[in-house]
């Protein structure tokens, strides 16, 4: 269901002025990050890196490996979503009662697990390949996704629902049209913890031959080059926050107007 | 359910009074693990047209009568006869999209515009976007908002007596024969309250749709309603009859409290001069007394402006007027205020419509039939 999208001509310029200035929080993220990588990149003029550490901090080298990050994030991103969000909304349903506590508990419980473990171990279960990775993500981002879809869902206001019922929406339509769009703020806040959650686990896929930072990273560590270190630290969380503001974004177009 | 009850009172006018648009029949309603009933064996028939308004105190099963009537909440006992069809027949979302239902809490959906609110079950019901656009601009004149300058709002950017009215106007947007509205002036102010309540009476006028309205307020109840269904404790019908009656003649002792018996003055408040059988009044331009009647001389507008004779005065008292759409409380406070014993009723237009004494206040007011 949409809403009627044709805007009154008159109404359009007021209103892209309002958008902006209801937006400008969105420039601080992508600020501080410029800011934080003009400075590490400065100290990093500072040092005379040796071959060792310049051949992990070569530009096409992390180019892929940051590639290769975002696709094991976006990736695990993805399928986490695709899992969670139907899984949600099946226990977000009243007749689900009692179980929906027993559902949560079980994601706690795969949440609580250390990561680096979770990834060893399915490693050596499913081979050293980035797909044992993003099942080691997916296990560990599920839960704030699917807590959230069951959060956001049960917090829409009953009213809405008895309100929608009492005009003829079908259950299916109610969920579509009026469930779901109230909910999105706060399952979108629950993709956005994933997201940045997964930006810093699939670091440790370098221990399972799946790619991405934590290559450069940990064999920077175990070789003892710390100023390398620090660069590459400081990528991975330029990445976690600049993936943080595109969901930040994504809220902000999909829940757009509804508050 | 006994299927036996085939002689189902729907009866088609002639003669015997207007069609029944909804009936229930010994319609019960008990909660899964609760001991009581919340509705118990109610029997109840709304004529076409009318407003019948649902009055009782807190948790006495108005609400779960209402839902009923929609399936919002299956019945366990009795049957509802909607336009000669049961309802338990017929699929519930598409019986509803047939009945105007506007809830206590208004809950008009935040993430649609106004527009976008009313046009809901018109969308379901497949109007192309011409017939929507235009109906939703019509509704929102009708509730008396501007659409040019509502219409692409969001909920959140109406105050309260706005988005009760977009509530009223969603239940009115498939033009429904009946509809059920629970409190829809609940959270108000008295004064937009009242407000509202005379344009609802307003375009009930216009509209004639057959309503059950649930009400706390038995001010409202009486000034809304063609029959009252006074509900008591434990969900059962104390008393189903028009509000003079329902004032006048409570059923028991549950409904003579209800209405506040002994708050006479009260009751005062209730009595619209537009209902009530006022004294006639003759217009004179010469001195004559007219019987029993007071005269009274007119202005060049055909307006009150003096009585030339009251019967029981020696001098005439001068002449106060109150508007027809007052109360009888109104009539006394300016009689009170001004010190006469009789007020002239006049119209909207300033005309005579007749007067009020105060021998007849306190002796024997007779309402009038509505709608003779
Ligand atoms: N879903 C429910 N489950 C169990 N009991 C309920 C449910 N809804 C209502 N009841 C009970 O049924 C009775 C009637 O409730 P209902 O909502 O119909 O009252 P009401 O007359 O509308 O009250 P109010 O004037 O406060 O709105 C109450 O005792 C209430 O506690
Ligand atoms: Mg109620």
């Amino acid at each position: 269901m949409t809403a009627t999208t044709e805007t009154a001509a008159p109404a359009a310029a007021p209103q892209r002025r309002a958008w902006w200035r209801g937006n400008l929080d969105l420039l601080v993220n992508p600020a501080v990050v410029v800011v934080g990588l003009g400075l590490v990149a400065l100290y990093a003029s500072t040092v005379d890196f040796d071959s060792v550490a310049r051949r992990a901090l070569n530009p096409a080298g992390l180019r892929r490996q940051t590639i290769e990050h975002l696709v094991l994030t976006g990736v695990s991103t993805l399928i986490v979503i695709v899992i969670a969000v139907p899984l949600g909304v099946a226990l977000s349903r009243d007749a689900v009662g009692r179980s929906r506590g027993a559902v949560l508990a079980v994601g706690g419980f795969l949440q609580a697990l250390p990561p680096l473990g979770v990834v060893v171990l399915i490693g050596f279960w499913l081979g050293f390949e980035p797909s044992s990775m993003i099942l080691a993500l997916v296990l560990a981002s599920l839960l704030p996704v699917l807590t959230n879809t069951v959060v956001g869902l049960r917090q829409v206001d009953d009213a809405m629902i008895e309100a929608a019922r009492g005009m003829g929406m079908t259950a299916w339509r109610t969920l579509l049209g009026v469930e779901l769009p109230l909910a999105i703020p706060v399952m979108m806040a629950g993709i956005r913890v994933a997201l940045v959650l997964n930006v810093g686990t699939a670091t440790f896929g370098a221990f399972i031959g799946a790619g991405g930072l934590g290559v450069p990273l940990f064999s920077m560590l175990k070789l003892f080059r710390l100023d390398a270190v620090l660069v590459i630290a400081s990528l991975v969380a330029a990445l976690a926050l600049l993936v943080d503001w595109f969901g930040a974004i994504v809220e902000r177009l999909v829940a757009g107007r509804a508050s | 359910m006994s299927e036996a009850v085939d002689s189902v009172s729907v009866d088609e006018g002639r003669g015997g009074g207007p069609r029944t648009m909804i009936s229930l029949q010994q319609v019960s309603k008990t909660y899964p693990k609760a001991e009581a009933p919340a509705v118990r064996e109610l029997t109840m028939d709304v004529p076409e047209g009318d407003i019948v308004m649902l009055i009782g105190p807190s948790g006495c099963g108005k609400t779960t009568t209402l839902k009923m009537m929609n399936r919002l909440i299956e019945p366990t006992g009795g049957r509802i006869v909607l336009d000669g069809d049961d309802v338990t027949d017929v699929n519930a979302d598409e019986l509803r999209r047939r009945i105007g239902y506007v809830i206590q809490q208004v809950g008009l959906f935040p993430h649609l515009t106004i527009a976008a609110n009313i046009a809901v079950v018109p969308k379901m019901l497949g109007w192309d976007r011409n017939r929507t656009a235009k109906r939703v601009d019509e509704l929102l004149h009708l509730v008396g908002m501007e659409p040019g300058q509502y219409r692409d709002r969001y909920p959140r950017q109406l105050s309260g007596g706005q988005a009760q009215r977009v509530g009223v106007a969603r239940g009115l947007a498939a033009d429904p024969p009946l509809m059920l509205m629970d409190e829809p002036f609940g959270a108000i102010d008295p004064i937009t309250r009242e407000r509202l309540q005379d344009e609802f009476a307003g375009l009930q006028q216009q509209v004639r749709k057959t309503i059950c309205f649930v009400t706390h307020d038995l001010t409202e109840a009486v000034k809304l309603g063609d029959k009252i269904a006074v509900f008591g404790p434990g969900g059962t019908l104390e008393q189903y009859d028009t509000p003079d009656e329902v004032l006048t003649r409570p059923a028991n002792e549950f409904v003579a409290e209800f209405v506040g018996s002994g708050a006479a003055v009260r009751r005062l408040s209730l009595l619209e001069l537009a209902r009530l059988e006022l004294d006639e009044v003759v217009i004179s331009t010469g001195g004559a007394p007219a019987g029993n009647h007071p005269v009274v001389a007119l202005d060049d507008a055909g307006r009150p402006e003096r009585w030339l004779s009251v019967p029981g005065t020696d001098q005439p008292p001068p002449l106060v007027t109150v508007p027809l759409t007052g109360t009888v409380y109104d009539a006394v406070d300016v009689m009170l205020d001004a010190g006469v014993p009789l007020v002239a009723v006049v119209d909207g237009d300033g005309e005579s419509r007749g007067a009020l004494r105060w021998q007849t206040l306190i002796g024997d007011l007779r309402a009038k039939r509505r709608r003779p």
